[in-house]
């Protein structure tokens, strides 16, 4: 009960702390794909449904704060015998676990409208950090445009007899764009 | 250049064809077979080496087609008129179907968004872009392709059989390699 009343308290003084602007990526309009390697070619897809919170001001990045969520079993990549393949056990494991997440708290500016998020993506149950490298377009519905690279194998990614790289690419690159929106304060807390 | 039709078919027209039919009946019954496999990275091989072989073959029926069409080849056997018909639809048929299988596997290919590589060692472009639809009825026509292939393939073979052992000419014996000239009484 304590702890509750703990939380809650954190809860209410958080806005107060932090003034950067929360917004929330306009799932219409914005994107996430990745590339891969497939017998020495790349193929592209993306994911049709993901969730991105973004808290970011420039100005205050230590009160910035990236949450997306990814619903891995939206995969595409134009091709179905693939998806299934994603979607499966030996893959995304969807079945087991639904959502991806990347969480990000920490910032650094690279310089004019440039900066970089050190994040954590949670993908398979296994926690590595990933760092997304991004562009600010700031305004009343602000441009986030970022990539990020990763490899496939250090979240197990099609372990087991699909590990050889030579028939599936280990690296993995990830764009984004995203075009957001004004989060209200009620579809954060309902977001938790 | 003689103007008498040869009475055997040349050494390469020979190993075209010999070569051709080996590579479909092992491409059929692969065909058959992988499609049931489960998901592997053997299963993905043995797909490529499907797609390989089937490539080869169209690019061994183009030569092949190209051959036949450029140099003298023997004179039809002599039979009853609904026999060298049939023959002649069978022939035609064959060297249709021997084009659409790859073709429509490649288109198949093509749609389904996966790469090609010939053995590893060509990229070869894309028929189509990932296209669902296309997918479908590239699959439908591989399918029933390869069944009517199947049944020319047995009347090509019953026919040439029953020529060798029934009829006793020289059918049969004018595509096989090794086998001496005819006698003079079965030439037409």
């Amino acid at each position: 009960m304590i702890l509750r009343h703990l939380v809650f308290a954190l809860a209410l003084s958080a806005p107060f702390v932090a003034h950067a602007a929360s917004w929330r990526a306009d799932p219409k309009s914005s994107t996430l794909d990745f590339s891969g390697i497939y017998q020495g070619d790349v193929f592209d897809g993306h994911f049709k449904t993901f969730d991105a919170a973004i808290v970011f001001d420039p100005a205050q990045l230590a009160a910035s704060r990236f949450d997306v969520k990814i619903t891995l079993a939206s995969t595409d990549t134009a091709n179905s015998e693939r998806d299934d393949s994603l979607r499966g056990a030996d893959f995304f494991d969807t079945a087991h676990m639904p959502v991806a997440t990347y969480t990000a708290t920490h910032f650094r500016s690279l310089g004019g409208n440039r900066y970089a998020a050190d994040g954590t993506l949670s993908l398979r149950g296994i926690s590595k950090p990933v760092t997304l490298t991004f562009a600010w377009a700031a305004g009343p519905t602000p441009a986030l445009v970022g990539d990020a690279q990763l490899n496939r194998l250090d979240f197990k990614v099609g372990g087991g007899q699909w590990a050889d790289t030579s028939m599936i690419g280990n690296a993995v690159k990830v764009h984004t764009a995203l075009k957001l929106v004004a989060a209200t304060p009620a579809a954060n807390s309902v977001r938790k | 250049m003689s103007i008498v039709a040869p009475v055997r078919w040349n050494r390469f027209a020979q190993l075209l064809h010999w070569l051709i039919a080996l590579l479909i009946i092992g491409l059929g019954i692969v065909g058959l077979w992988m499609t049931s496999m489960t998901p592997s990275i053997d299963k993905i091989n043995i797909y490529l080496l499907h797609k390989s072989f089937g490539i080869t073959v169209l690019m061994l029926v183009g030569l092949r087609l190209v051959w036949r069409l450029a140099t003298r080849h023997p004179a039809e056997m002599p039979g009853l008129a609904w026999q060298r018909w049939s023959a002649s639809i069978v022939h035609f048929a064959l060297y249709v179907m021997m084009f659409v299988m790859p073709l429509s596997g490649w288109l198949f290919n093509s749609a389904s968004n996966f790469p090609l590589h010939w053995f590893g060692l060509v990229k070869l472009p894309a028929l189509w872009g990932p296209d669902p639809t296309v997918k479908f009825w590239a699959l439908q026509v591989h399918e029933y392709g390869f069944w009517t292939l199947a049944a020319l393939v047995g009347l090509h073979s019953a026919a040439a059989l029953k020529h060798h052992y029934f009829d006793r000419d020289e059918t049969l014996r004018r595509m096989l390699p090794g086998m001496p000239p005819p006698s003079k009484g079965d030439q037409p």
